[in-house]
């Protein structure tokens, strides 16, 4: 087996200092209080790629994922352990390093492509690929500055790529120009993994790894995490990756409890003759979340329970749920209809609907003070996104006792690509 | 050491590039441009002389003449060392983000400075023959001269590079030191003037050596002393590969330090 990139138990670390540099008269004066700390960005990885692999790396911001890149590129030096790399390194960490505003594109390529050590034949070899690359034939003369950032990024890009390089180096920069141009660039890419160039890519973008990389490293603190085929690596990060969601959405969804709990006893001595047709209270709780209604009947607790009746907030697209109210009857009324409503967090409805619509009587003398409601969803086929749901309790003439905006925030992740808000279901055959 | 040259041929282009975007830079968008390469040794050739040969008269034949040989070899040094000692940091745009043998850097600034020094040389030897002082075949030394100038001016601007990156105070100290440097080395003033006591000290300067031998050439029109050049060059190549060694061993953590 050929190994194009090895790092053998790199450590790297960073020098954090507290607060500004020095003076000549503090370092004599304070040497031995020297206000800094180490912090250390990657703690022992080993990572071997063979020619011709494409590898994606992924991981949290700060898992040492660039900084890795980094060490690969020859930019930093590890503080401990070895990294290798064969051939004819390409970078794309950041694009147009090294441009002269006052240059014309023309003479800037002549500069970078130096800087990634070709030579003068090399580059006029490559000149007129560069350009019809870029698409800036009309431009190529004028200063880089008289530039729009698109056009310097692309003549950055087509520089880049145009190297021929052994092992290319990306940088989370797949985001670059128009959407034909990027599929351009993509195209690139898929052309060099045929030619047998190694491509190592740092992103966020799992969908692009899916569909460059043969291979996922995944880092997380420092350390290599697991190593594997895209597919595999990419469904374990999202689920753990939704696992942390899940803790961000509960400590906001709790905080949201605990805001309608505080504003119901305001409405407990609430006199249901105010002026306004049966609303008794009316309550900004947050910037998106409000709460009115007259409060007979009050929802104490909203919560969304998984198949085995635990409370989470981030599900997978077609994975069965269940909403749960809490609800206490302080007043006798005549009628209860009981609805929900579920948005993206771009309040969009997706979907709405209440005991009345789907004719579930609701019937009030055998209810006791205390009601719990659920609602059973057998295949929650939202695609991936961020949905908040409302609740409400009210009579059947649509006069809230309880209505609840935004009162429960949840998430859903999917491996398939599919577009849009939910996935309706279907079947394909082609004849 | 091979793998040094290699690395560095391989990245020839780079440093043409550089060198030439560094001559053509300096003084773009200024009124006068490249002219500045000549126009500033005369200005400073200007006040030098109305200070030394009206002022405090110094007695020389052809005085311009006399400080001009050595004032521009010396700003030539003085320059591009003072511009050595900023180049890391001020090219951090590119230390941060592509990888490239470093020591380009120095080395295109240093050949920059050369090359400025060989053209205002141009208007010197114009200016030598309206003041009627006959270039000789001593002249054929110059290039040695100019070459050995540019070793050691090399090996300095490596160290200053380096150091300075940790240690930004070195570019403010180095001026001062420069300074001090110009008046303790016989540029405006003949060697001669300087009582017999300290003539032993005088030669440790190795720039003293240095002007002397320009002078000899250009303005005497005698060959230099050659004995004495063999002692600037040996040290010359010891500063370049102290300098070598130090900026190597200190780039590891420039991409981090800028």
């Amino acid at each position: 087996m050929e190994y194009v990139i090895e790092a053998q138990d790199i450590w790297k670390k960073f020098r954090l200092f507290h607060d500004r540099a020095p003076t000549l008269k503090e370092k004599v004066l304070f040497s031995h209080r020297r206000k800094c700390d180490d912090l250390w960005v990657l703690k022992g990885v080993d990572l071997k790629v063979e020619r011709g692999k494409t590898l994606g790396l992924i991981g949290q911001n700060g898992s040492g994922k660039s900084t890795l890149l980094k060490l690969m590129t020859r930019i930093m030096y590890p503080d401990k352990g070895s990294v290798q790399v064969r051939g004819k390194i390409s970078s794309l960490l950041e694009l147009g390093a090294g441009f002269h505003p006052d240059f014309s594109g023309l003479e800037n390529i002549y500069m970078n492509a130096a800087i990634f050590g070709l030579t003068k034949k090399e580059i006029d070899r490559k000149l007129d690929e560069i350009i019809s690359f870029s698409e800036l034939e009309e431009f190529i003369d004028s200063p880089v500055r008289t530039y729009s950032s698109g056009m310097y990024m692309r003549l950055a890009f087509s520089i880049a790529i145009n190297v021929e390089p052994d092992v290319l180096l990306i940088d989370e920069i797949l985001a670059v120009g128009d959407e034909s141009f990027q599929k351009k660039c993509f195209n690139k890419m898929k052309s060099f993994k045929t030619q047998g160039t190694t491509i190592v890519i740092v992103s966020h973008s799992l969908g692009q790894l899916e569909m460059l990389c043969d291979e996922l490293a995944w880092l997380h603190e420092g350390t290599l995490l697991r190593r594997g085929l895209s597919a595999d690596v990419i469904g374990e990060y999202r689920a753990t990756m939704s696992g942390q969601d899940n803790l961000r959405l509960e400590a906001g969804n709790r905080q949201q409890a605990k805001k309608s709990k505080q504003d119901s006893l305001a409405s407990d001595t609430g006199d249901s003759s105010e002026i306004g047709a049966n609303i008794s209270f009316s309550t900004q709780l947050t910037d998106q979340a409000k709460r009115w209604g007259d409060g007979a009947v009050e929802i104490i607790d909203v919560a969304l329970l998984d198949s085995s009746d635990q409370p989470r907030f981030t599900f997978k697209c077609g994975e069965s749920c269940m909403i749960r109210m809490r609800c206490r009857r302080k007043r006798p009324i005549d009628s209860l209809v009981f609805g929900i409503a579920i948005y993206t967090c771009d309040d969009l409805l997706c979907y709405g609907t209440n005991t009345l619509i789907d004719k579930y009587l609701v019937n009030v003398e055998d209810l006791g003070d205390e009601i719990v409601v659920r609602v059973s969803v057998d295949k929650l086929e939202l695609l991936e996104g961020e949905y908040y749901i409302n609740v409400a309790a009210h009579d059947e003439y649509s006069s809230p006792y309880d209505y609840q905006t935004n009162r429960l925030r949840f998430s859903t992740y999917s491996n398939i690509k599919d577009a849009g808000v939910c996935r309706i279901e279907h079947h394909w055959s082609i004849i | 050491m091979g793998a040094v040259f290699r690395e560095i041929y391989a990245y020839r282009e780079l440093y043409k590039n550089m060198v030439k975007r560094n001559l053509r830079t300096r003084y773009k968008a200024s009124f006068f441009g490249f002219l500045w390469t000549f126009i500033n040794p005369l200005l400073q050739l200007a006040v030098y002389s109305i200070v030394f040969s009206t002022i405090m008269r110094m007695n020389v034949e052809h005085y311009p003449m006399f400080l001009f040989v050595v004032l521009l070899p010396w700003i030539f040094f003085a320059s591009t060392t003072q511009e050595a000692a900023n180049l890391i940091v001020s090219n951090s745009n590119i230390i941060k983000k592509v990888y490239f043998p470093r020591e380009i850097l120095p080395l295109a600034a240093t050949t920059s400075g050369l090359v400025n020094l060989g053209l205002s040389f141009l208007i010197a030897f114009i200016a030598l023959l309206l003041s009627h002082i006959p270039l000789t075949w001593s002249v054929l030394a110059l290039p040695l001269v100019m070459g050995l100038e540019f070793v050691f001016t090399l090996g300095v601007s490596l160290v200053l590079a380096a150091v300075n990156v940790y240690f930004r105070d070195m570019e403010h100290i180095w001026g001062i030191f420069m300074m001090a440097w110009f008046y303790l080395t016989p540029i405006v003033y003949p060697l001669n003037v300087v009582p017999a006591k300290y003539m032993k000290y005088l030669f440790l300067n190795p720039m003293v050596t240095l002007m002397e031998a320009y002078r000899d050439i250009l303005y005497y029109g005698v060959f230099p002393y050659f004995p004495g050049l063999g002692i600037f060059t040996i040290m010359a190549l010891f500063v370049l590969i102290f300098g070598y060694l130090l900026f190597k061993r200190l780039s590891r953590g420039f991409a981090e330090q800028v």
